[in-house]
């Protein structure tokens, strides 16, 4: 209960940490953390967003298959952009760090330590999932390219007829899961 | 104790350039060299393309050879510093425009968050104003009297081999759609900065092979794909069969007829590739419908101008073809289809490039009367204005529940909305043929749209990563809309759209698809005698064209 309490008290402090830390990733980050509106800022309003939307999962218990939906959110854009996989999914982990920081110097709720495992075992599960998800973007990402590149060749090679391109192969190729 | 751990973290996951510990790069921006590995970069020209180029009067495309980015010999001819700063003199003397954007920046930063490659990739060298500042530094070294006296104070650098891999880097990482431009205080149209700083490396013989190549076959056989004329026709003759399958309607089109009213040209992807060929069926249907005057041609067989991405020549060249066939074929007029940068070329280009087209009449509707005075200089006509300016006078019927599969909503193609101010007219006619349809967020659309992050010929597979980032701002406006309101369609007036946004959907937002206007317009006009084909909807009960023209019969 106690927990639960520091952690509402903390929230905004250690989310807002938390999506600095990430976006500090970037070469160039200062627009990133500054502007909120999520179309003017893709990335910084997405991570925001997703970051705190996560957060709320991981101290309260939350089934782990509902971290997907924020994950994704944040670990879509990672995935394309100039990280290795490590670099990608690492500021995931930052939260755990953040927490304890926070809390070791509140004097009244350092003890509280202690009580993280719960906590820190969800983040490292929404880890995982980020790993997945890194994976399945990155899957995704190629299964785009060659389904582009198949479109376009089936055009230039097998057909002068454009209404081939209706054969029932091509549009079997489109429905692969992407 | 935790805050150690952190650091710990962050260095285990650092490797590259980019630092999980720092926002700001240690080095200044002009000691921190460009990288190139695969995915980065489109794959450079090949030879015999750049030579093809080299070939063709008027055009200057030297140095062909075989290079890669990724060697760190570029292979650059001897005297290169010589012929770019040789080429530099001579375009400042040229354009006025780019003397005055070089002097101009006064480097307030309005423009630096508002390109969509610095909003994917957080690269401050994607900020418009430093990667003009790529090309002004150079400027200001060998051309201004400050940075020959104060050098690196005044922001001035010399020329080295860094700075052209620079230039290739990031006038290749900017796709010309001049959002920075509206943001600009003075004005500054940073695409025509990338444009100089293509042209210059052309004279180097650096280009990619994307663009190259569609510039050589539509040079060649009027079109990007190479399609010689038989072919063309053949597509444009399968399209109306199936059209006639679809609509029981016998499709009357023309090729290459003299005395013909109109000259119907449009980019050849609405001939032979998905999405677009339902935007050409559209055009089809609508003209029979119509029984306009009109000619497909297949030597002007191509909207698109590669010419705009490589150099003012070769869109010159390119863009005379279209004149020159109006005139052979001695129409009063040209109505251009769904097109992006082909209407850029043609509204800021084409009068003082190949104009005046005083042999062409100023455009007027032979179905409504109206007079377009907009193109009177151009002589050419968008689709979208003519079939407004029907709807407007009730010349056309629709029934817009045939698109009841679909809730669009509609990107502004940014040449049509940012360089002739196309924005209403789509719109108003999305207003007529679909049952209902919903805008993005107000600082995503019009003047303010986002780029499909893939124009001027960064469409290629290769950089399939960066189109992705560069096409992140309109994909989040897009999955805002699916999220919202269902919206299953992203409409757009421009065939580079059709073809980029569908892997950007693909991507972002699968299931969300990609059509042109026309082909909505196709789908919902009543057409006289008409007998539609029945198919089976999503729920599966058969009724007429469940999915308009993609319907399979």
């Amino acid at each position: 209960m106690e927990l639960d309490e520091a952690f509402r008290n903390y929230e905004d402090k250690i989310v807002r940490a938390w999506v600095d830390y990430t976006l500090s990733s970037y070469k160039s980050s200062t627009f990133f953390k500054k502007e909120r509106d999520k179309f003017a800022n893709p990335v910084g309003g997405n991570t925001f967003e997703a970051l705190s939307k996560l957060f709320k999962l991981l101290t309260k218990n939350a089934d782990p298959k509902e971290f997907v939906a924020p994950l994704d959110q944040v670990m879509r854009i990672r995935s394309i952009q100039e990280f290795s996989a490590s670099e990608a999914v690492g500021p995931i982990h930052a939260v755990k760090h953040i927490t304890r920081e926070i809390l070791e110097k509140d004097k009244e709720r350092k003890h509280l330590i202690a009580e993280l495992y719960d906590f820190e075992f969800a983040v490292d599960l929404a880890v995982l999932a980020a790993f997945d998800l890194y994976m399945q973007c990155r899957e995704q990402l190629y299964k785009v390219r060659i389904l582009e590149i198949k479109s376009g060749t089936h055009i230039l090679t097998d057909s002068k007829c454009p209404s081939s391109m209706l054969k029932k192969d091509i549009d079997d190729l489109v429905k692969i899961h992407i | 104790m935790a805050l150690a751990k952190l650091e710990q973290l962050s260095k285990s996951v650092v490797q590259g350039p980019s630092l999980v510990t720092g926002a700001v790069p240690t080095k200044d921006w002009m000691e921190t060299p460009a990288i190139f590995k695969e995915g980065n970069f489109a794959y450079p020209a090949k030879q015999e393309k750049v030579e093809y180029l080299n070939s063709q009067v008027g055009l200057e495309f030297p140095n062909a050879r075989i290079w890669s980015p990724l060697e760190d010999d570029w292979k650059l001819p001897e005297n290169w510093q010589e012929i770019i700063l040789n080429g530099l003199k001579e375009r400042l003397g040229k354009f006025r425009s780019l003397k005055i954007f070089m002097d101009c920046c006064v480097r307030c930063g309005a423009c630096a968050d508002k390109c969509h490659f610095f909003l994917g990739t957080g690269d401050p060298k994607n900020m418009p104003v430093l990667r003009a500042e790529l090309l002004r530094s150079i400027y200001r070294n060998d051309f201004t009297l400050a940075g020959k006296l104060f050098g690196k104070m005044a922001g001035a650098r010399e020329m080295t081999v860094g700075v052209i891999k620079e230039w290739f880097m990031y006038s290749y990482q900017c796709t010309e759609c001049r959002r920075c431009s509206v943001f600009c205080p003075y004005g500054i149209d940073t695409a025509e900065v990338t444009m100089m700083l293509r042209e210059l490396l052309h004279l180097l013989g650096i280009g990619i092979n994307w663009i190259l190549e569609p510039a050589s076959n539509s040079n060649r056989t009027g079109n990007h794909m190479g399609l010689q004329p038989h072919t063309f026709k053949d597509n444009v003759d399968f399209l109306a069969e199936d059209l006639e399958t679809l609509t029981g309607i016998k499709i009357n089109h023309t090729f290459n007829r003299k005395g013909a009213e109109i000259l119907f040209i449009t980019p050849s992807a609405d001939v032979f590739a998905e999405p677009g060929l339902y935007t050409a069926m559209g055009y089809l249907a609508l003209f029979e419908q119509l029984g306009l005057d009109y000619t497909w041609s297949t030597y002007a067989s191509e909207g698109g101008n590669f010419g705009l991405f490589t150099s003012n020549e070769l869109m010159k060249k390119l863009n005379g073809k279209m004149y020159a066939e109006a005139k052979r074929l001695g129409v009063k007029y040209i109505i251009g289809g769904e097109c992006g940068h082909m209407w850029r070329v043609i509204h800021q280009y084409m009068d003082t490039m190949n104009g005046p087209a005083d042999f062409l009449e100023v455009p007027k509707s032979p179905i409504t009367g109206t007079v377009f005075n907009n193109a009177a200089a151009t002589k050419m006509v968008h689709i979208s204005e003519f079939t407004a300016d029907l709807i407007r006078h009730g010349k056309i019927k629709f029934d817009p529940s045939r698109n009841a599969h679909v809730l669009p909503t509609f990107h502004d193609s940014c040449n049509p909305a940012r360089a002739m101010g196309l924005m209403d007219e789509p719109r108003y006619i999305l207003d007529h043929v679909v049952p209902k349809w919903v805008e993005m967020p107000e600082n995503t659309i019009r003047e303010q749209t986002f780029c499909c992050g893939s124009g001027t010929g960064l469409n290629t597979d290769e950089i399939m990563e960066l189109r992705m980032r560069s096409g992140l701002p309109r994909a989040n406006a897009v999955k805002h809309v699916i999220d919202k309101y269902g919206v299953n369609m992203l409409s757009c007036v421009c065939a580079i759209d059709r073809a980029t946004l569908t892997s950007l959907m693909n991507y972002w937002n699968p299931g969300c698809g990609v059509c042109g206007l026309s082909e909505l317009v196709g789908n919902a006009l009543i057409m006289d005698n008409e007998k539609r084909a029945m198919g089976y909807d999503a729920e599966g009960n058969e009724r007429e064209l469940p999915d308009g023209f993609r319907t399979m019969v």
